[in-house]
């Protein structure tokens, strides 16, 4: 009986408890307004006290009212979708009647997102895209290829019609691939083959951003004179599912998976099977081989913690060709063959709120070999990587990022190759060869990402690179500045020093591997007006000043850093885009680039000095389910070294040319068109797209050398191997 | 032995009494915010919608069942979103769709075996289409995906076939869509709804008269007026408020009647 009296007694107490936790006493009411800092009202504006449900959501004006029974002290947390959260403590006494008026800040747009520098142009998840993903594959002749899609901004060009490309003037080389931390050491196939345009084995579709900057570029990216296309892949992918494509010259497949976002990876094959392409296009070069090339690869990936990613990737891609050159000293096949293999590790985590940390390593191995009259070589190219990076938002305004890098290259090249340039017959007089070249660099950096105001932003940056083969150190101040006139209309800045080191093969013809970085100093100065990537306009002046450049000094035939030259311009691109119907953009770039380098004696026109270059490229669809691309592209010729006379070497029976001043002579105009036609439909309920593209459709017979006859009496033209074609195919989900 | 048994007694009571409280407090809160949506979406009212949503956003405030206030606050985002259409306010839409599938994310991280949330999901990654269509290709492996997950873990889900009739009567043919595709989806829908014995109130439980009326525009469609009209009326009887219904369906019935 006791037990049971104190039992309801216990249950009498707690609901005594129960009723007191509400400490009721008095209705309070609190009321106001909540504004942004330009005194406009905030409506959907969330207010609650902290720990209980007591709150309201300001209307269009602003005002907000609630009442609540709690006494004391508590917090008050205002959020609304753009602005920051805010919070404020407030004592709350019954019966009262508060009036708060709350400003919100409006939340900063992260600084990678508004802090897009000079000469860059993005693709991906930033809302101020130049192009998306999509509109890069479907540029009609790009072939869905990352880097001819590229070359359709001002101031970068083809090499060869291939993937290859050169940027304001510079070689091919001064431009650095970068995916996620690992610089991608020569992500093509069929890379310098005769009359063979290369293509690259990134997938436009696995990349979550793309920005390629053709000057002005971040302390980030070191040992890059010209430019630096860095690629960010999706840590994790957000499906998972396979797709497959077949065209009438290559197949793949390829899948992701994604579990509980927790774990992903992804995988993908190629095959290139070409016969019957080059049948339905009547292509009647002589080939010894078809050309062939495969690839495969894959990611896995997996999220630890709230912030943390690993993945490793691996990639192999190879090709085989030989296409029949007639030079004057030997008329054969060009063999070659070459394997890719790539390999890398990334991770990255947050140490704290506001900071980023991103750790990662990577292998490649370039290994090929080639062979043409007595030129036989074979070659391994070994390249590895490590980087780590710090970031820290030290306020809302700033943000620092820090690193450090190492990359080791190794070069070993053997086999025989001619004495003599000029002659290439299978009893040229010939060496063997069998050298190995490495070197090392190790580079730091730091700078800090500043909203000095609303309105301008400042990116003050500093590295410095020790390389181990030549004992060099070089050190580069940048520094890029952004000042936003209105919400459309941007002036850009940007002033900088940027190094790179020769190769470790031209360190072999330097004197106690006495060469100096190479040295570019830019100057940038460019305005644009961005209407949420649907209106682009963007005009661009630039001035690079080479310095220490590798060339031939002809007193004791070693290489020196005493070549010099600049690069001047003017890029132009504007871009239209309207609803989901049309995108289209022109490019305009004009450039003169001259330079002393390797065999020049003096400045002369850049082997890729293309005076006026001019792109024009449209999608339109026409229904919701097909769409139409054309895209058209005229430009200078690129130069080139003339032989003007030729003298006979009886003892080697074979002319030997004498050359005019280097790239004192141009190719004719270049101009090629493309169109293509996609039709998206449903097969099998499944997202089926059918592609066909028509290159080069007015059948321009552009040049892609000239040979010479056996004593260089007569200049043959060699047309470039991208004639008129037709290809299609059918891309299906699976 | 007797203290023991009495401080036992006591310790059990208290903390009954004070989850029952916690369960109460959640309950009503959740059920007034859920009455809150359903009235602004019978207006079809984006004030009222966002005043729905500060009410869930609230609830978060009690740190009880977060999945499920995810749930609905992502459900609040999706309608949103879906309103912006109308004013064809690209940026809008992107802004609560992008806002729902980061509230789904947090819902899922709580609780990953929850049909409805991967229904929503589906219904949130179609609203992509409406922006992204550049990545269109990824968007149909999401929803893909979404759609497996939510039949693994409830293939008796009547919002799943009602998102799907949905978006498959809204979808061109050459896109695999149509009315006469979507409407063996919208009756398994019907059928589905038929079946379910909810009892817990805070859990979703929307969509049912719109089944009705998508099927009332599937007879429409093909000039079935009596079985149209019989759609309509169940779809009334079970929200005569709804503005779909009395607004935009009975004026279609009536337009083709005359």
């Amino acid at each position: 009986m006791k037990l049971l009296s104190t039992a309801l007694l216990v249950l009498l107490f707690s609901a005594k408890v129960f009723a007191a936790d509400s400490t009721a006493t008095g209705v309070i009411k609190i009321s106001g307004k909540i504004t942004n800092e330009e005194n406009k009202p905030v409506s959907g504006a969330n207010l609650v006290l902290e720990g209980t449900i007591d709150g309201a959501t300001s209307d269009e004006k602003g005002m907000y009212e609630f009442e609540t029974e709690k006494t004391g002290t508590y917090k008050l947390l205002v959020t609304a979708m753009d602005y920051t959260n805010h919070m404020q403590e407030i004592n709350l006494a019954a019966g009262m009647n508060m009036t708060l008026d709350i400003k919100l800040k409006k939340s900063e747009v992260r600084t990678e997102e508004i802090l897009v520098t000079a000469s860059s142009f993005t693709s991906g998840e930033n809302s101020k895209v130049t192009l998306t993903p999509l509109e890069i594959v479907r540029i009609p002749g790009a072939n869905a290829d990352l880097y001819r899609a590229l070359t359709t901004f001002p101031g970068s060009n083809q090499v060869d019609e291939g993937s290859r490309i050169t940027v304001r003037g510079g070689d091919p080389n001064e431009v650095v691939t970068i995916l996620d931390l690992a610089t991608l050491y020569n992500p093509f196939i069929f890379d310098n083959s005769y009359n063979t345009s290369s293509f690259s084995t990134v997938d436009p579709w696995s990349l979550k951003g793309i920005n390629f900057t053709s000057g002005g570029f971040s302390a980030k990216y070191g040992n890059a004179l010209s430019a630096v296309l860095d690629l960010k892949s999706y840590e994790i992918p957000t499906s998972t599912g396979m797709f497959a494509i077949l065209g009438i010259g290559a197949g793949g497949l390829s899948g992701v998976y994604n579990h509980k976002g927790k774990f992903g990876g992804s995988f993908s094959v190629s095959q290139t099977y070409l016969k019957p392409f080059f049948d339905l296009n009547g292509i009647s070069q002589d080939y010894s081989k078809i050309p062939t090339a495969t690839g495969f690869g894959g990611t896995l990936a997996y999220k630890f913690g709230e912030t943390g990613y690993m993945k490793v990737y691996g990639d192999y891609s190879g090709d085989k060709i030989g296409i029949r050159n007639t030079s004057p000293s030997y008329d054969g096949f060009f063999n070659s063959e070459s394997h890719n293999y790539f390999g890398s590790y990334k991770m990255s985590f947050s140490p704290s709120s506001g900071s980023m940390f991103n750790a990662g390593a990577s292998f490649s191995l370039y290994d090929r070999k080639s062979n043409y009259g007595i030129l036989d070589t074979k070659s391994k190219d070994y390249y590895a990587k490590g980087r780590a990076d710090l970031t820290v938002q030290v306020s809302d305004k700033t943000d620092i990022n820090t690193g450090v890098e190492y990359e080791y290259l190794e070069n070993h090249i053997e086999g025989i190759v001619p004495d003599n340039s000029y002659n290439l017959k299978l009893t040229a007089p010939s060496r063997s060869l069998d050298t190995t070249a490495n070197s090392g660099r190790l580079g730091v950096y730091a700078e800090t990402q500043m909203r000095l105001t609303d309105k301008f932003f400042a990116i003050t940056g500093v590295r410095s690179d020790y390389h181990t083969l030549s004992k060099k150190i070089s050190f580069d101040p940048r520094l890029s500045l952004g000042y936003q006139v209105s919400k459309y209309n941007v002036f850009r800045a940007a002033v900088g020093l940027y190094h790179q080191y020769p190769v470790p093969n031209d360190y072999l013809r330097a004197l106690d591997n006495n060469l100096d970085a190479q040295e570019a100093i830019h100057y940038i100065l460019g305005y644009e007006y961005n209407k949420e990537g649907d209106i682009v306009f963007r005009v661009e002046g630039y001035y690079k000043d080479y310095k220490n450049l590798v060339a031939l000094d002809y007193n004791d035939f070693r290489y020196k850093s005493m070549g010099s030259g600049f690069a001047k311009g003017i890029d132009v691109f504007l871009k239209y885009k309207y609803e989901n119907k049309f995108t289209g953009w022109i490019s305009y770039a004009y450039s003169d680039s001259k330079r002393r380098q390797y065999d020049a004696t003096t400045q002369t026109s850049s082997d890729y000095d293309i005076t006026h270059n001019m792109s024009f490229t449209g999608s339109y669809n026409v229904t919701d389910a097909i769409n139409v691309g054309l895209s058209y592209r005229i430009s200078t010729g690129k130069p080139y070294t003339p032989v003007v006379s030729s003298l006979f070497d009886a003892a080697q029976n074979v002319y030997i040319p004498t050359y005019g001043e280097k790239n004192s002579d141009r190719f004719p105009t270049y101009t090629r068109a493309d169109i293509s036609v996609q039709y998206i439909t449903s097969l099998m309920n499944r997202f089926c797209v059918m592609f066909v593209a028509f290159n080069n459709v007015f059948d321009t017979k552009n040049l892609y050398q000239y040979n010479y006859n056996y004593d260089y009496s007569q200049k043959i033209d060699v047309r470039s191997n991208n004639i008129r074609i037709v290809w299609f195919g059918i891309g299906l989900q699976i | 032995m007797k203290k023991t048994l009495l401080l036992v007694l006591l310790l059990i009571t208290f903390g009954l009494n004070t989850i029952l409280k916690a369960d109460d407090d959640f309950t009503n809160a959740i059920v007034k915010a859920k009455t809150s949506l359903k009235t602004a979406l019978d207006k079809y009212d984006e004030k009222e919608m966002i005043k729905a949503r500060g009410q869930f956003e609230r609830i978060l405030q009690l740190k009880k069942n977060t999945w499920l206030v995810n749930y609905y606050l992502a459900l609040c985002d999706y309608h949103i979103a879906v309103t912006a259409m109308e004013s064809k306010d690209n940026e809008k839409i992107k802004k609560y769709t992008q806002s729902g599938l980061e509230l789904i994310g947090k819902s899922l991280l709580d609780r990953d075996n929850f049909a409805d949330t991967y229904v929503l999901k589906l219904s949130l990654d179609y609203n992509r289409f409406q922006y992204e269509m550049d990545k269109m290709q990824s968007i149909i492996a999401d929803v893909t995906t979404d759609e497996e997950n939510a039949k693994k873990y409830d293939p008796t889900n009547p919002r799943l076939y009602l998102v799907k009739g949905v978006a498959t009567f809204y979808t061109p043919a050459a896109f695999g869509g149509g009315v006469d595709k979507a409407q063996p989806l919208l009756e398994k829908s019907v059928e589905l709804f038929g079946l379910i014995k909810n009892s817990d109130v805070t859990l979703p439980d929307w969509g049912e008269e719109t089944a009705y009326a998508y099927m009332a525009l599937c007879m429409l469609d093909q000039d079935k007026l009596t079985e149209a009209k019989a759609f309509l009326d169940k779809g009334l009887a079970i929200n005569p408020n709804s503005k779909m219904l009395t607004g935009y369906v009975k004026k279609e019935y009536d337009d083709k009647v005359k």
